[in-house]
C-alpha cells in the first residue's frame, strides 16, 4: 500500500505550537495505532493514550519504541480510568 | 461528546490544556502533485454523516465553553495531505475507509485518472483534508459551577 499521511509533518508543528509537552502528563484521545503519540510522546513525563479498536492499539503497543513512557489503554472517552486532575494535556485526536 | 469533554475536565489538572485536532467536511480537493506542480483534479462530495459530525462536536465544545468549563486559548486551520502512488490505490482507501464520509463521482474519477495519466513521472495524487487545531484552557470548579 502507497499511503502516506501528512509527510510534510504540518500536523506535528501545529500541534508542537499548540502545546508544549516538555515534562508533562499527556492523555491522547483516540490515539489509534498511534502514528500521532510517536511525535510528542517523547517529551512527555508520562502518555496514556486510549481508544476503543483493539486492532489499533494492538498495532500501537507492539510500534511502541521501549524506552518510551506510553501506555496504551482500550477504554472510551466517557469512562477514562484515571483518577481526577492526573493530566496536564489532553489531546482529542481526531476523536471529538 | 458532552460527556466526554465532561470526562476530560475531570481528568485535567487546574489550567490543564485540551488540544481539539480533528478534520472538517469541506469538499476536500484532490491533487496531483509532482515536484515541478499540483494539478487541481476536482473534489469530494461530503456525506451527511460527516457534516453531522463536525456540527454535533462544535454544539459540544460550544455548551462546555458556555458552561465556563473551558475557554478557548488558540485556533487555526491547516492542510493534512494523504498521497497515493495511482488511482487505484486511492480509489480502494476511499472506498474502504472514507464511504461514510465522502464520495467522488464517477466523472471526477474520470478526470482524477486523466490528471495523472499526462503529469509528471513523479507524480501522486492526494487529498487535501482541512484540518482544525484549537487550545483549550481548563476552567477551575467554582467558574463552572457559577
Amino acid at each position: 500500500m502507497s499511503l502516506q499521511k501528512d509527510p510534510e509533518r504540518t500536523e506535528t508543528k501545529y500541534l508542537y505550537q499548540f502545546a508544549d509537552f516538555s515534562g508533562k502528563r499527556v492523555l491522547e484521545i483516540g490515539c489509534g495505532d498511534g502514528r500521532l503519540t510517536w511525535q510528542y510522546a517523547y517529551l512527555a513525563k508520562f502518555t496514556a493514550a486510549i481508544d476503543l479498536n483493539a486492532d489499533e492499539l494492538r498495532v500501537a503497543t507492539i510500534d511502541r519504541p521501549s524506552e518510551l513512557p506510553v501506555s496504551f489503554a482500550r477504554a472510551d472517552s466517557i469512562h477514562i480510568p484515571f483518577s481526577k486532575e492526573k493530566f496536564d494535556i489532553a489531546i482529542l485526536a481526531w476523536s471529538l | 461528546m458532552v460527556h466526554a469533554l465532561n470526562e476530560i475536565h475531570r481528568l485535567l489538572a487546574p489550567n490543564g490544556i485540551l488540544i481539539d485536532l480533528r478534520p472538517l467536511a469541506d469538499n476536500w480537493p484532490g491533487e496531483v502533485k509532482s515536484k515541478r506542480e499540483t494539478l487541481k483534479a476536482g473534489r469530494v462530495d461530503d456525506m451527511p454523516i460527516g457534516l453531522e459530525d463536525d456540527k454535533a462536536a462544535n454544539e459540544s465544545i460550544a455548551h462546555v465553553a458556555a458552561e465556563k468549563l473551558f475557554i478557548q486559548e488558540q485556533e487555526e486551520f491547516f492542510s493534512f495531505f494523504y498521497y497515493w502512488d495511482s488511482p487505484k490505490e486511492m480509489q480502494a482507501y476511499i472506498d474502504d475507509d472514507w464511504a461514510d464520509f465522502v464520495s467522488i463521482d464517477e466523472a471526477i474519477w474520470k478526470n482524477i485518472r486523466s490528471t495523472w495519466a499526462v503529469a509528471d513521472a513523479d507524480a501522486r495524487l492526494r487529498v487535501r483534508v482541512k484540518m482544525m487545531i484549537t487550545r483549550w484552557k481548563k476552567l477551575g470548579d467554582f467558574a463552572a459551577l457559577r
